[in-house]
């Protein structure tokens, strides 16, 4: 996705405060959104060209927070029973610390199966999915 | 109930998902019959005696080891198990005769009625039959149509069987004894004369009896010949005869345990006893029925096996004599019952409770654990690679020293306990795989809770910090949350006990996920108290720091592992000083590095606005104004500080910014305020409240002209002159006026005090920057403590005509109805005391009486409202799938992420500032007008901001109106500096045209930011799929319900008016009441600018009777006839315009239901005379007359009789009705009112009168206003889904357990709620099959539900798992 004209935008002003980031951390998603048309339902045309699946899928393409929980849990169960991990660690230990890393470079081997109330469902990867900036720095001490 | 799964194990293991087929997806109740029970038992129990001569339980006695152990001593003669692993085995108990089981009894009753008591066929016509058979058997139709089809058999059910002629009676319950007898007494027919005169020759023709008992043993063999098509159309799932008990389930002994006390007695359960004493009857019956007892004796025994064997299932049943023993349904119901206390909650381990106390240097996100908890509760970490060696220290420090560890599970399966020695052998053996149950150390994720849990901030997710001593601790900016404080408050403490719990809790319960209230996203967790004082204190105009104290301050925020960058100091010479205010510049931009650009506008409670001066300019310093994380102005104080509000410093820092910002400046700003308020000092003495010698001569000044101005009014008063309110009489009036005075003399004496107090003195720096305290308060302890009220009106009449003894009778001066002169530094007199107490303990009563109203209010609400979820597809549905709401709140929004007004999505004025701010303008060129709009309608053209986008028109419409309103000012900047409409093309030239650009510029650039950031936000704050949206909307309706005070009653515009409010109108709402306190409709007028057709309308509403609007009714006797003369007070009538003729009187009359005239006997004589007649009838006119007299000053001649009075209100010379009553319908077509403006309070009444959909619209706006009335605010989109889940089934269903039953298909889910037995018996009689989908009954069965992480599965990738070279199977599949 073509991201330039919001880079241009902050570029203008060196000198002065750029779009502001609390903390340095690898957050290109944030940018990513604002040119993608951020269509919530229906967006046959755009997703069509993505994935090649057969029925366009409906469903957001933010992950939830309640998805974004329930891969990091059931990621760190896995870590913490000695699953290998998909991540070069920085020293962290804690398998929740390195889920998150894993899910920060989008290296967990999950796929979510979203349910619709017909019964039906959607398949995303956890790649696919757009994981929200604010939630990243969120074990606490930081 | 017959379950799904093989056999339920019950463990305290944590859930884990297994594969799909075990699970179980639905229940189906059903009877369970003699049959059943004699398979399922292991044992006939037929002895009466328990136990033997050894004290041990007998064999075919009541405690059975084949039924399982009793206690600890006995082990289970099936299974082999002890009393811990035997889950027990059923015994039968065969009965000599059939017995009615209590909890089917109405049900037996009604099938009874229905069916012919000779040959069991049901009591219908064939057609009829069919019909009904038809419509019965139709799959779709739900359990509540079905109950009412059933209700119409019944009705539609005959006397005279068709197939064998029976000629039956009616079958009804005898009193309160379980028995059901045919009467034949009302039977209006020949037959029974005919059968009389047919015995009449015998002699003891009495022995005839009318009344049959149908007993059991009869009722069964009908139930026997009964028809399978038959039950079907009476709605019966099972054969009807299991209704009747033929045999007894004799529970397991390890459920009623036996306990052995000492000297061999034993002291037995409830259902022991009562079984043993149905063992024993039943023995003495069979013994009687073989041993041809007379009859006599027979039934009175099978009436004492009834009454026992209902004790043993209902023992509140009305039948049993003493229920002193707790039956079946006892163990089931209730607060302590199976369903509310063992199924939908349970008892924990991992938990700790001890006394909170603050601690301002641990972050808001930490909670302090005292070391003796943190060895007790545990957590099982698995050993793997990297925190294998942490753990054999544990292990080696064992149980009794800090960094330790209870046990060790090795792989192998074996548990160590590490109490012991040997641990640094086990600590040595320690492999990858094994888990350690260490204790809590630094960093370890907890649950903690403080009761009453009331909205889902009451439970939160914090970080362990292990501290020495006893107590928890934490951070007082989250007393918020738990609504907690340090009086000897307690708190609970849970440790999740998998990695995966521990991490849902710390993403989705974390205090850092929860800084705002779903409520109405104000910000929830802030500064309170003592922070906002120093806060205060600091930024004051005068405070200034050399660079040691200023350095000094600057540490004290952080831990000393930041780094803070010194800003350049306010002045250089003749020293270098800072401000307090370059403090907070740091605080909130302690270095370079941190990006943060905090722009925000507030205004704080002192502000005022200076005349001609920008509002920066505020005398008092009451505007804060942060531009790029410095603050240029204002004092900080509540508004920008605490909570409860949306443009503070924190709400934007956590909009702007994220919730680690908010959290981290949080923390540091609680560092400072602790530690520098606790060098500078902050207390409280008696010369604070001192009053000087101005404030006590204003004071005295203030009370003299109040209490001057009431003894005028009473005087006044008294000689009736006072000028009346509308809608109020003279005593009314009165104390309208007098209230107001004495309000207002403490409102001035408040005001003398803020004005007249020493800036230094500390209640006035505490009532000013919010952190504790109002000027009432100070006035109170200063001034004076003002008028006490009771129930809203001054001190009422406790002796005859006076409040208390002291007074003259009759006196209504301010100090005889409780207004106290005194401050509370003077001293109260005795009557002002007694006064004091009264309103005191008002107080007190209301608020003992609202926690336990709103507590059952917020239950009932969270039980209806549970299982709603928003589902991927943004449709609100319930848990069987229901649409409540096609689009959450009509815009999918989160209520948690709202940051401007009531509820709108953006605050676009501070996000304005901010993009003005954060990029500024430079050398480009503003826009003109023009091209603002072309960005703008090129922007709004792209797909996401189109409605099928998931943009909604209300934010398009918002974001435009915007930006229309900075063109215009943009415009009138222009005009006032002399410009042309669009910008020079040669830019540059003119000064002014720069400085219209600086002043309301913008440029092309900031522009695009501006819309990029509104709208990229925007779609942010969509509400997630999986949120329990219904369980938030129930706790943020039912939360403020708590906090509201005893204000029940309040002005509706009108003086006079009152409406009911608080508590009790909620009540109303949510219970959809029939009957409400305070009906008012509102109605507009056609004519609404007229006063004459306002008194028009309001005579034609209001109730007029004849004898108010007549002179005289009297009788009159004449000779020749006798007759009621009514005349007509034409003068009145006149003058009221009410138009009443005797023609219309005599048309309500001839109306009015109870005097039945004919018209002939009306006549009218004049314009003004009726001559009332009577129908000559009777012989005697005399009575009738007399009787007639009285009746008529009641006939209703004009108007609405439910309407009780119509009051005008006049608003700008517009003139509005507010009608006090019911009938909506009647006053919308009363000519003169507009009906299309005529609102009414009173919802079921909107339904019946416009339908459902203003009735929701009606439950929204009541609950707004209501909630309004409190000053609380509670977004919208909670109450819109309230009232559609209120009224979504068609008609208004209130939260109650009559609505809820029609709400949902649930037996479990209903039985968990009350009524617990009723809804379990009638399920089982109807078989009904429960999917297990909803929140209550996944909880019973223990499954994880599907809202939240449930919503969704996750699946291993395939493909990826080839990279898995070595390590377990995935958990998940």
């Amino acid at each position: 996705m073509a991201d330039d004209d919001y880079n241009d935008m902050d570029m203008g002003y060196e000198d002065e405060p750029p779009e502001p980031e609390i903390e340095e951390g690898a957050e290109v998603e944030e940018e990513n959104n604002d040119d993608v048309p951020d269509d919530i339902i229906g967006a046959e045309n755009e997703e069509k060209e993505q994935e090649p699946v057969e029925h366009p899928r409906k469903t957001s393409k933010y992950m939830t927070k309640y998805e974004r929980a329930r891969i990091l849990g059931t990621r760190a169960l896995q870590i913490s029973m000695n699953a290998p991990v998909m991540v070069e660690l920085e020293g962290e230990t804690d398998p929740l610390e390195i889920a998150m890393k894993e899910l920060r470079e989008r290296k967990i081997p999950f796929t979510i199966r979203r349910y619709l109330p017909d019964g039906s469902y959607e398949d995303w990867g956890v790649d696919e999915l757009i994981v929200e900036d604010s939630w990243k720095r969120q074990v606490g001490g930081d | 109930m017959n379950q799904g799964a093989e056999k339920l194990r019950c463990t305290k293991e944590p859930y884990i998902e297994v594969n799909g087929h075990q699970r179980i997806e639905s229940i189906r109740f059903s009877v369970h019959s003699g049959d059943d029970i004699r398979k399922q038992a292991e044992v006939q129990v037929w002895k009466n005696v328990i136990y033997d001569v050894n004290i041990k339980p007998a064999p075919d006695g009541l405690l059975d080891l084949r039924m399982g152990p009793p206690n600890r001593n006995f082990t289970c003669a099936t299974c082999h198990g002890n009393f811990t692993e035997c889950p027990g085995h059923f015994g039968w108990l065969k009965l000599t005769l059939p017995v009615f089981n209590v909890g089917y009894f109405n049900s037996i009753l009604n099938i009874l009625k229905c069916i012919c008591k000779a040959c069991g066929r049901i009591l219908l016509l064939e057609s009829e039959r069919r019909i009904f058979l038809k419509t019965m058997r139709k799959p779709r139709a739900d359990p509540t149509q079905k109950d009412h089809l059933l209700k119409k058999i019944r009705q539609k059910c005959g006397s005279e069987c068709l197939h064998c002629g029976y000629k039956n009676g009616v079958v009804k319950k005898l009193g309160s004894s379980l028995t059901i007898v045919e009467d034949f007494t009302r039977k209006i027919d020949g037959s029974m004369h005919e059968f009389r005169s047919a015995l009449s020759h015998l002699k003891d023709g009495a022995s005839f009896q009318l009344i049959h008992v149908l007993r059991p043993l009869k009722v069964l063999a009908l139930f026997k010949r009964m028809l399978d098509q038959d039950c079907e159309l009476l709605n019966l799932n099972d054969r009807p005869e299991k209704l009747i008990i033929t045999d007894i389930a004799v529970p397991p002994s390890p459920i009623r345990p036996s306990v052995i006390m000492d000297a061999g007695m034993s002291m037995e359960n409830d259902i022991t006893i009562i079984l043993k004493g149905i063992v024993n009857t039943n023995s003495i019956l069979r013994e009687d029925l073989e041993g041809a007892a007379p009859l006599f004796k027979c039934l009175e025994c099978w009436d004492l096996l009834q009454v026992q064997v209902a004790e043993y299932i209902n023992s509140e049943a009305p039948c049993v004599p003493d229920n002193k023993n707790r039956g079946l349904i006892q163990r089931l119901k209730g607060k302590q019952g199976r369903f509310r206390g063992n199924l939908s909650g349970k008892r924990v381990e991992f938990t700790g409770r001890t006394v909170i106390s603050p601690d301002p240097n641990l972050k808001i996100t930490e909670v302090a654990i005292p070391t003796v908890m943190a060895q007790i509760l545990t957590y099982p970490e698995r050993v793997y690679r990297h925190n294998i060696e942490k753990l054999r220290q544990c292990v080696r420090n064992g149980r009794f020293k800090y960094p330790g560890a209870n046990f060790a599970v090795l792989s192998s399966g074996s548990t160590m306990d590490l109490k012991f020695e040997g641990r640094k052998n086990v600590a040595n053996d320690l492999k990858y795989g094994d888990i350690v149950q260490r204790h809590l150390e630094d960093g370890d994720v907890v649950l903690f809770n403080r009761q009453p849990s009331l909205h889902r901030m009451s439970l939160m997710c914090h970080r362990a910090r292990i501290m020495p001593w006893k107590t928890l601790r934490f951070n007082e900016s989250v007393c918020n949350p738990y609504n907690a404080d340090f009086d000897g408050d307690e708190m609970n403490l849970h440790v999740p006990q998998t990695e995966e719990a521990r991490t849902e809790a710390l993403t989705l319960m974390g205090v850092q996920n929860n800084l705002c209230t779903p409520k109405n996203g104000e910000i929830l967790v802030a500064s309170t108290q003592d922070f906002l004082t120093s806060s205060f204190l600091i930024t004051r105009k005068d405070a200034f720091y050399d660079r040691a104290s200023f350095a000094l301050l600057c540490s004290y925020m952080g831990d000393g592992m930041e780094s803070i960058d010194l800003p350049a100091p306010a002045l250089i010479k003749p020293v270098e000083l800072w401000t307090g205010k370059q403090l907070f510049n740091v605080l909130v931009r302690p270095n370079a590095s941190t990006r943060v650009f905090l722009n925000l506008t507030v205004k704080e409670k002192c502000f005022s606005k200076p005349q001609n001066l920008s509002e920066t300019m505020c005398p008092r310093d009451g505007f804060v104004y942060f531009r790029n994380s410095e603050l240029i102005c204002g004092q900080l104080g509540k508004a920008t500080l605490g909570n409860g509000s949306k443009d503070g410093l924190f709400s934007v820092l956590l909009r702007d910014y994220n919730a680690y910002a908010a959290a981290s400046c949080m923390g540091r700003l609680a560092k400072l305020s602790a530690r520098w308020i606790g060098n500078h000092g902050f207390s409280i003495g008696i010369d604070d409240v001192q009053p000087g010698e101005r404030l006590i001569q204003q004071n005295k000044r203030t009370i003299d002209d109040g209490n001057r101005e009431c003894l005028d009014f009473i005087a006044k008063y008294n000689k009736g002159e006072l000028t009346l309110e509308t809608g109020c009489d003279a005593a009314q009036t009165l104390e309208l006026k007098i209230h107001d005075v004495l309000n207002k003399i403490r409102s001035a004496a408040g005001n003398v005090c803020m004005n007249e107090l020493h800036w230094r003195n500390s209640p006035l720096i505490m009532s000013q920057c919010g952190s504790k305290g109002s000027p009432i308060n100070i006035s109170q302890m200063i001034a004076l403590v003002g008028q006490q009220s009771v129930g809203g009106r001054r001190a009422p009449n406790g002796f005859i005509d006076r409040a208390l003894p002291h007074f003259p009778i009759n006196s209504k001066t301010p100090s005889a109805k409780g207004f106290v002169a005194n401050s509370f530094y003077t001293g109260l007199t005795a009557t002002e005391f007694f006064f004091h107490t009264m309103a005191g303990r008002e107080g007190l009563v209301d608020t003992a009486v609202k926690t336990a109203e709103t507590g059952y209010m917020s239950r009932r609400l969270v039980k209806g409202m549970e299982d709603i979820s928003l589902h991927y597809d943004l449709t609100v549905r319930d848990a069987s799938g229901a649409i409540a709401q096609f689009l959450y709140g009509d815009d999918g929004l989160d209520p948690a992420k709202m940051e401007g007004k009531e509820g709108s999505p953006l605050n676009f004025d501070q996000l304005y500032m901010k993009v003005m701010a954060t990029c500024p303008h430079r050398e480009n060129d503003s826009l003109s007008p023009a091209e603002i709009l072309q960005t703008l309608d090129k922007r709004f053209s792209r797909c996401d901001m189109a409605p099928e986008g998931g943009c909604s028109s209300e934010f398009k419409q918002k974001l435009s109106d915007f930006i229309q309103k900075r063109i215009v000012t943009l415009q009138q900047t222009r005009q006032a500096l002399q410009l042309d409409e669009n910008p020079a093309i040669n830019k540059g030239c003119c000064k002014r045209e720069t400085i219209s650009t600086r002043i309301s510029g913008i440029s092309a650039k900031q522009l695009e930011v501006f819309l990029e950031t509104c709208i990229s936000r925007y779609y942010l704050k969509k509400l997630e799929a999986g949120a329990a949206i219904g369980v938030i909307g129930a706790q943020s309706i039912g939360e403020p319900g708590t906090q509201m005070t005893l204000k029940t009653f309040h002005f509706a515009g009108v003086a006079s008016m009152n409406i009911t409010l608080g508590v009790p109108r909620i009540k109303e709402i949510i219970n959809a009441a029939k009957n409400i306190s305070t009906p008012v409709i509102k109605t507009q007028l056609l004519s609404s600018s007229e006063a004459l057709s306002a008194r028009i309308v309001k005579g034609c509403l209001e109730k007029t009777t004849l004898g108010e609007v007549s002179k005289c009714i009297k009788i009159v006797l004449k000779p020749s006839q006798t007759y009621i003369s009514v005349v007509l007070d034409m003068e009145r009538i006149e003058s009221l315009q009410m138009r009443i003729s005797s023609e219309s009187v005599r048309f309500a009359i001839l109306n009015h239901p109870r005097i039945g005239l004919k018209p002939e006997h009306v006549i009218t004589m004049s314009s003004h005379k009726l001559k009332i007649s009577m129908p000559l009838v009777h012989k005697d006119q005399l009575f009738p007359l007399h009787s007639m007299n009285t009746l008529l000053p009641k006939v209703i001649v004009k108007g609405i009789s439910t309407v009780k009075r119509a009051v005008i209100k006049k608003d700008k010379e517009l003139y509005s009705l507010f009608v006090e009553g019911t009938n909506y319908l009647a006053v919308m077509g009363t000519p003169g009112v507009d009906a299309s403006k005529t609102t009414t309070n009173h919802v079921i009444e909107v339904c019946q009168t416009l339908g459902i959909e203003a009735a929701r619209q009606t439950i929204i706006n009541e609950i707004k206003f209501t909630m309004d009335g409190h000053g609380m605010s509670i977004d919208i989109r909670h109450m819109k889904l309230l009232a559609d889940l209120m009224t979504y089934k068609g008609e208004v269903l209130g939260m109650t357990r009559f609505g809820l039953t029609k709400m949902k298909n649930s037996v479990l889910m209903l039985a968990s709620f009350e009524k617990t037995s009723e809804h379990l018996f009638n399920g089982a009689y109807s078989g009904r099959d429960d999917h297990i989908e909803g929140v209550s009954e996944r909880i019973i069965m223990g499954i994880p539900m599907q809202l939240g992480t449930g919503i969704l599965k996750v699946r291993q990738r395939v493909q990826d798992l080839t990279e898995l070279k070595y390590g377990p199977d995935p958990i998940i599949s």
